[in-house]
């Protein structure tokens, strides 16, 4: 076994995602088997290293850094569930928070 | 025929369809709309065209949820390049298209609304990720569809619903308003009844975008010049890609298309590209890093439905939200993905893979620079699979994109053409393009589906 219970929930607290102790047992099996599977990578001779790659373009371009609006269909009012002073409002996300 | 009539008609063909659970949004008025601002552009090289619109593909007039339930409800401020482009050559959106949840899976039955039924056999499925597109397009309801690609998730579904599913070079059409899943594979990509539907489609929607700083600034992929036959072309076919053990229904499907090849004039040779095997471990390595940074964004906060957790705090919003919005196939690859990123495992995973990437792109390299135009194989190592058969172990449905995956990796122009019929169930073939060479493979694929026999059994 690559992959533990422990190591599962290691990684669902890295990710932040919540996992049930009901399906812990399911979920430790098949990344294990999924781990075991990609784990032939290692079988690949250590001499045949290479640069990473990437496809696209050889050097990206990046737009000019200039602030220009977005083009939207609708404005941010229209779509946020509150807005003051042109910004978004969100609920208080827990006690430690002051009010 | 008008667009306005072709609205009318794709709608009665969408009612008509609805058993196969293909779509998550379409309605008579939004299609009417679509119809009459096709009208007011005119001509166009798709006037009058219906498309569906794969839902990872943003569009503000309707919800876009990545078939997610994490996005219930959720409405883009803004509409994707492509679908901006569609509708100026006069296409119009018939409807958003159902699919593998965030465009993971191979089977469009990881969809938080439902699996995707076959439209030959309700008891199979119709391929995946894009499964809603190409079933629309395989049931006659839309003559053509946009759908994603990260690792084959057009070319395997075209194969097993008997249709054509091309995949561009990585650069060639924007990503702009593409749900983000693996941002160095992903692709939208063109499903259509024929290959010079596809093309129209897929010129329509291609060129430099300013939104999307990785395609490329050159003009849109020019109309295929028509062939008549395939003289003068070399074809390599990878050994790799033909195993003894490969099902005889494709291998006599594939054999019978490369004496149609050769009938048409083009020399036919045998190529390796040795790393091959790696392809799939290489892909499932790094596509699952990339979605686990790329699904960091939904969280409650940033985007996706908001559950409290019970503790209250932030990171109970986060891990509440994160944990009931995502299906399992998602969350199984967020945390494959986390995990190949972690300390202490970065090294033997994600860097090894990335070098192996760069073995793979080489493979293709040296296969073109050794003289030859295009490569020939199977698209997908089975017909469609039984709906069910696979959901159990991951990485028997992995296995799906065997012959697929390694083009992602590379980023390389490839197509699924229908090559033959095993039990009634469509076969594809699959032609492989140096990068950029999209034209040269349309055409070549326009010469062969003239000559198919598309439809009759292989064997």
């Amino acid at each position: 076994m690559k992959i533990s219970k422990q190591d599962v929930l290691h990684v669902a607290r890295l990710a932040e995602l919540a996992v049930d102790d009901a399906e812990l047992e399911t979920l430790t099996g098949q990344l294990d088997r999924i781990v075991e599977y990609v784990a032939q990578l290692e079988a690949l001779p250590s001499e045949q290293t290479a640069t990473s790659f990437h496809p696209g373009p050889a050097a990206v371009r990046l737009r000019a850094d200039v602030v220009a609006p977005v083009p939207l269909a609708r404005p941010p009012e229209a779509f946020a569930p509150a807005m003051r002073d042109g910004l978004f409002v969100v609920p208080r996300l827990g006690a430690q928070e002051d009010a | 025929m008008t667009p306005s009539t072709v609205a009318v008609q794709t709608a009665e063909r969408l009612t008509a369809a609805a058993g196969l659970n293909a779509t998550l949004d379409w309605s008579p008025e939004l299609l009417a709309t679509e119809a009459t601002a096709a009208e007011a552009i005119g001509a166009g090289a798709l006037h009058g065209m219906a498309l569906a619109v794969k839902d990872n593909i943003v569009t503000a007039e309707q919800p876009t949820t990545c078939a997610s339930k994490i996005l219930e409800g959720y409405q883009s401020p803004f509409t994707a390049t492509a679908v901006n482009r569609l509708r100026a050559a006069g296409g119009m959106v018939a409807c958003k298209a159902n699919l593998d949840e965030f465009a993971m899976g191979s089977s469009t039955e990881h969809s938080a609304y439902g699996r995707v039924l076959h439209p030959m056999n309700p008891d199979l499925v119709p391929g995946g990720s894009s499964g809603g597109s190409a079933a629309l397009v395989a049931a006659g309801v839309v003559p053509a569809a946009l759908g994603s690609e990260t690792g084959g998730s057009v070319r395997q579904p075209a194969s097993f619903c008997g249709i054509v599913g091309v995949k561009p070079s990585y650069g060639l059409v924007s990503r702009w308003g593409l749900v983000a899943f693996g941002s160095s594979l992903d692709c939208i990509s063109v499903f259509g009844d024929t290959v010079a539907r596809s093309a129209r489609v897929l010129e329509a929607i291609s060129g430099h975008d300013p939104q999307d700083a990785t395609t490329f600034e050159r003009e849109p992929l020019a109309p295929f010049v028509p062939r008549t036959d395939l003289k003068g072309l070399r074809v390599g076919l990878p050994k790799e890609y033909f195993p003894d053990d490969l099902d005889p229904a494709i291998r006599a499907g594939c054999n019978r298309t490369i004496a149609l090849l050769r009938e048409l004039g083009a020399e036919l040779v045998e190529v390796s590209l040795p790393h091959t095997a790696y392809a799939v471990p290489t892909y499932y390595v790094l596509n699952p890093a990339e979605a686990a940074a790329n699904l960091a964004r939904f969280d409650g906060v940033r985007y996706g439905a908001r559950r409290v957790g019970l503790a209250g705090d932030l990171r109970a919003l986060y891990q509440a939200t994160r944990g009931q919005g995502f299906g399992p196939e998602v969350r199984r690859r967020i945390l494959v993905g986390t995990y190949v990123l972690s300390a202490g495992y970065y090294d033997a995973y994600y860097a090894r893979a990335q070098q192996v990437r760069r073995h793979l792109a080489l493979d293709f390299q040296n296969a073109f620079a050794a003289g030859v135009d295009l490569l020939f194989t199977p698209t997908t190592p089975s017909t469609a699979f039984a709906a069910g058969a696979n959901t159990g172990d991951p990485v028997a449905m992995y296995l799906a994109d065997v012959f697929v995956c390694a083009v992602s990796l590379a980023g390389l122009p490839a197509l699924s053409i229908p090559i033959g019929r095993d039990q009634g169930l469509p076969i594809g073939g699959q032609l492989i393009a140096p990068f950029m060479q999209d034209g040269a493979m349309l055409a070549a694929a326009d010469v062969m589906e003239r000559h198919l026999d598309a439809t009759g059994e292989v064997r």
